[in-house]
C-alpha cells in the first residue's frame, strides 16, 4: 500500500513537473511595476545588406525613431553610443551575448535593413534577452521609403506588447492651429511629426475630440455663423452636423464608443447633453442655471467628470452617465476647469487658476493626492491623456506663443511638439 | 455897354434919369444872369450798337432727387456697409462676470432706440471674453454675456425674434495686449446686423 501511494505521488510530481516546464516555455511576458529601474537596452546601428547611402539613411532613420519611442516609455534606458565601440560590431547571424553582457545591456535589439527589387525597404528587427540569450520577439516589415517612421513605430508597439503595455506609438494628436490664418483642425503623430491640416475654410474650427476607434473627429465649427457640432469621418471625408441649436462645444466620446457627451446652450445656460455616437437621441443631463461644461468620461464609460459653477465658481464634479449622483471632487481654489479622466481610471487631470496663472494638476481619485504638473509662470490649459495614461499633452504660452507640449504623468520630460502659429486644444487618440 | 451920348451938351435932368435907370436895369440884368449858374453842355445822344444774336444754352436744371427718408437710405446699403459703420455700440463686462454694468445700460438704451427705428433689422449678439479663462469656460461665459445683453434689450422692448446670440469665447480678441486695458476691451458683447 505504501509503495503504491509513493508511486502515485512520484508520478503525480513528475506529471506536474512536466506540465510546469511545458507552460514555462510559452510566450515571454514581463511585467512592469512602478518604481522599477529602467532596463538597459542595447540598440546598435542596424546592419544593411548593401552599402548604398540611401539604405544607410533609411536604417539610421528607423533606428532613431525607434530609439526615441523606446526612451519615451521610460521602461528602457538606451546605452550610450560610446559603449558600442568597446565590443565587436553586431553580427546578426551569430550574436556573442557575452559581449553585450559586458557592456551592461540586459536587452538587445538587432535590426537589419535591406532593399527589395521594387525599391521598397525591408526591415527585420529582433529583440533578445542578453543573460539568457533568448529570443523574445521579432518582426519583418516592408514599406515605401516615406513610411519609415511608421515602421519604427510599429516595431516599438510590438516590443511594448511583450511588456504588457498598451501600444502608443501610432497614436495621433488632433489640435487647433491658426498657422494658415484662422483656427483650423490639424493632426500630428504623438511625437509631433507629420503635422497635417484637416479643415479648410475661413471660419473658426474648435475643440476636436477623437472617437475611440480613431476614425472620426467630433468638433465645433462656426461655418454656418453659429457654433455647431460636427462629426468628421477622416477616411471617408464626410461631415455631418450633430447639434446646431445654440452654442455647442466640448464634445467627448465615451471610451466604449457608444455615446457622445457635449456641452450646449440649446435650452439656455450651458448644460451637458449625451447622445448616441452618431448624434441621434440627444438627452439632457444637467438641469440648473449654472454653467455645466467640459464633460470627460471615465474609462468604464459609466461616469462623467465635468466643470460646473453651480457652487459659485467653476469646480470639477463627477456624476453617473445618466446624470445622477453628482459630487464635487475639486477643492482648495476658486477656478478649476477642463477635467480629463485618465485611461487608467484613477486620475483626473485639470486646470486650476491661481492669481492669473493656470497650471495643470492631477488628482489621484484613490488617494486624493494632488500633483502639480506644470510650474511655469504661464497659462497652461486643455490637458489630455495618452492612451496608456502615462503622458499628458496640453497647451501652454510659456514660450510667448501658444504651443502644444507633452509631459510625463509625474511632470518629467517636458517636450514641445509644435512651433508654427498658435496651437491649442489638443486631443490624444487611442 | 454903349452909353447913349448926346453931343457935347450937358445932360439934362431927364436924360440923367434915363441913364441911371438904364444902368440899373443893366446891372440887375447882369446880376440875374450870373446867379443862374453854369449852363450844362448836353452831350450828343449815343449811337445804338448792333449786338449779334447768340442763344446761350444752359444745362437743364438737374432733376432734384427727392429727399430720401433715413429708412430708405438705410435699405439701399448692403449688410457689409451697414456693419462697417457699426451703428450699434458694444458694451463691456467685469472680469468673470456677465451682468450688465451701470455704464453699459445707456449704451444699450441707445442701441435699442436705433433698433426700434430700423424695425426690420435682425441682429446677432456676440459674447466675447479675455484670454485669462480656459477655452471651455470662456465659451460658456461668452454665451452668458450675449444672453444678458439679449435679455436687457428684450426688457427695453426689442422683440426676441429679432435677436440671436453666439459666443466666441476668447478666440476673437479685439486687443492683443496682455494688460487690463486690452482685457477690458475684449470682455464685450458686440452686434452684427444679419438681416434687414
Amino acid at each position: 500500500m505504501k509503495s503504491r501511494a509513493k508511486k502515485i505521488v512520484f508520478f503525480g510530481i513528475l506529471f506536474l513537473g512536466a506540465t510546469w516546464t511545458f507552460f514555462s516555455q510559452q510566450e515571454v511576458v514581463i511585467t512592469i511595476k512602478e518604481g522599477m529601474a529602467a532596463i538597459p537596452l542595447a540598440l546598435p546601428d542596424f546592419t544593411t545588406r548593401s552599402s548604398s547611402p540611401a539604405l544607410k539613411e533609411a536604417a539610421a532613420e528607423i533606428r532613431q525613431v525607434l530609439g526615441n519611442d523606446l526612451k519615451y516609455t521610460r521602461i528602457f534606458q538606451l546605452l550610450p553610443e560610446a559603449h558600442y565601440s568597446y565590443i565587436r560590431p553586431l553580427n546578426p547571424e551569430k550574436i556573442f551575448f557575452k559581449d553585450w553582457e559586458s557592456i551592461q545591456a540586459q536587452i538587445l535589439f538587432a535590426g537589419e535593413v535591406s532593399e527589395s527589387e521594387g525599391g521598397a525597404v525591408l526591415f527585420e528587427g529582433k529583440l533578445f534577452d542578453v543573460k539568457s540569450e533568448r529570443f523574445i520577439v521579432g518582426k519583418r516589415y516592408q514599406s515605401e521609403k516615406k513610411l519609415l517612421r511608421l515602421v519604427a513605430h510599429k516595431m516599438a508597439d510590438e516590443i511594448m506588447k511583450v511588456y504588457g503595455e498598451r501600444p502608443l506609438f501610432n497614436s495621433k494628436i488632433a489640435f487647433i492651429s491658426n498657422r494658415d490664418g484662422n483656427d483650423e483642425l490639424y493632426m500630428m503623430d504623438y511625437d509631433g511629426a507629420n503635422q497635417t491640416r484637416i479643415t479648410f475654410n475661413k471660419v473658426t474650427d474648435y475643440m476636436p475630440a477623437w472617437s475611440p476607434d480613431s476614425k472620426k473627429i467630433v468638433y465645433t465649427s462656426y461655418r454656418k455663423g453659429n457654433a455647431d457640432l460636427y462629426l468628421l469621418s477622416l477616411y471617408e471625408g464626410n461631415i455631418s452636423a450633430i447639434a446646431t441649436q445654440g452654442t455647442n462645444f466640448s464634445a467627448s466620446f465615451s471610451p466604449d464608443g457608444k455615446k457622445l457627451a457635449f456641452c450646449s446652450t440649446m435650452d439656455g445656460p450651458a448644460e451637458i447633453y449625451v447622445a448616441n455616437a452618431d448624434g441621434t437621441n440627444i438627452k439632457r443631463l444637467t438641469f440648473n442655471k449654472a454653467i455645466d461644461t467640459a464633460p470627460t468620461w471615465s474609462p468604464t464609460s459609466r461616469e462623467i467628470a465635468f466643470t460646473s459653477d453651480r457652487g459659485g465658481s467653476p469646480q470639477i464634479y463627477i456624476m453617473d452617465a445618466e446624470g445622477s449622483n453628482v459630487r464635487r471632487v475639486s477643492f482648495g481654489g476658486d477656478y478649476h476647469d477642463a477635467p480629463a479622466w485618465s485611461p487608467t481610471g484613477d486620475r483626473i487631470a485639470y486646470v486650476s487658476r491661481v492669481d492669473q496663472i493656470f497650471d495643470i494638476y492631477v488628482l489621484n481619485l484613490r488617494t486624493n493626492q494632488i500633483t502639480k504638473l506644470t510650474e511655469s509662470n504661464a497659462r497652461n490649459e486643455s490637458p489630455c491623456w495618452s492612451p496608456d495614461g502615462r503622458h499628458i499633452a496640453f497647451s501652454s504660452n510659456l514660450s510667448g506663443t501658444i504651443q502644444i507640449y507633452a509631459v510625463d504623468y509625474d511632470g518629467a520630460n517636458l517636450r514641445c511638439l509644435t512651433s508654427k502659429g498658435d496651437n491649442k486644444l489638443p486631443d490624444w487618440s487611442n | 455897354m454903349l452909353m447913349p451920348v448926346c453931343g457935347n451938351k450937358t445932360l439934362g435932368g431927364s436924360m440923367k434919369k434915363l441913364i441911371i435907370i438904364t444902368l440899373a436895369c443893366l446891372l440887375a440884368f447882369m446880376f440875374l444872369i450870373s446867379c443862374k449858374g453854369k449852363v450844362k453842355e448836353v452831350p450828343p445822344p449815343p449811337q445804338a450798337k448792333e449786338q449779334p444774336k447768340i442763344e446761350k444754352v444752359e444745362e437743364a436744371p438737374a432733376v432734384e432727387e427727392p429727399m430720401l427718408s433715413e429708412e430708405e437710405i438705410f435699405m439701399r446699403k448692403s449688410l457689409e456697409q451697414i456693419n462697417k459703420e457699426q451703428p450699434l455700440a458694444m458694451i463691456h463686462f467685469d472680469y468673470d462676470k456677465y451682468f450688465i454694468r451701470e455704464d453699459a445700460k445707456p449704451v444699450l438704451e441707445t442701441d435699442a432706440t436705433w433698433l426700434k427705428k430700423f424695425a426690420m433689422v435682425k441682429v446677432l449678439i456676440e459674447g466675447h471674453c479675455d484670454e485669462r479663462g480656459t477655452e471651455e469656460y470662456n465659451l460658456a461665459l461668452g454665451e452668458r454675456r450675449a444672453r444678458s445683453t439679449f435679455d436687457y434689450l428684450s426688457s427695453l422692448g426689442i422683440s426676441p425674434e429679432r435677436m440671436k446670440t453666439i459666443s466666441y469665447g476668447k478666440s476673437q480678441p479685439l486687443a492683443v495686449g496682455h494688460d487690463e486695458t486690452s482685457w477690458q476691451q475684449n470682455r464685450r458683447a458686440q452686434f452684427t446686423i444679419i438681416e434687414k
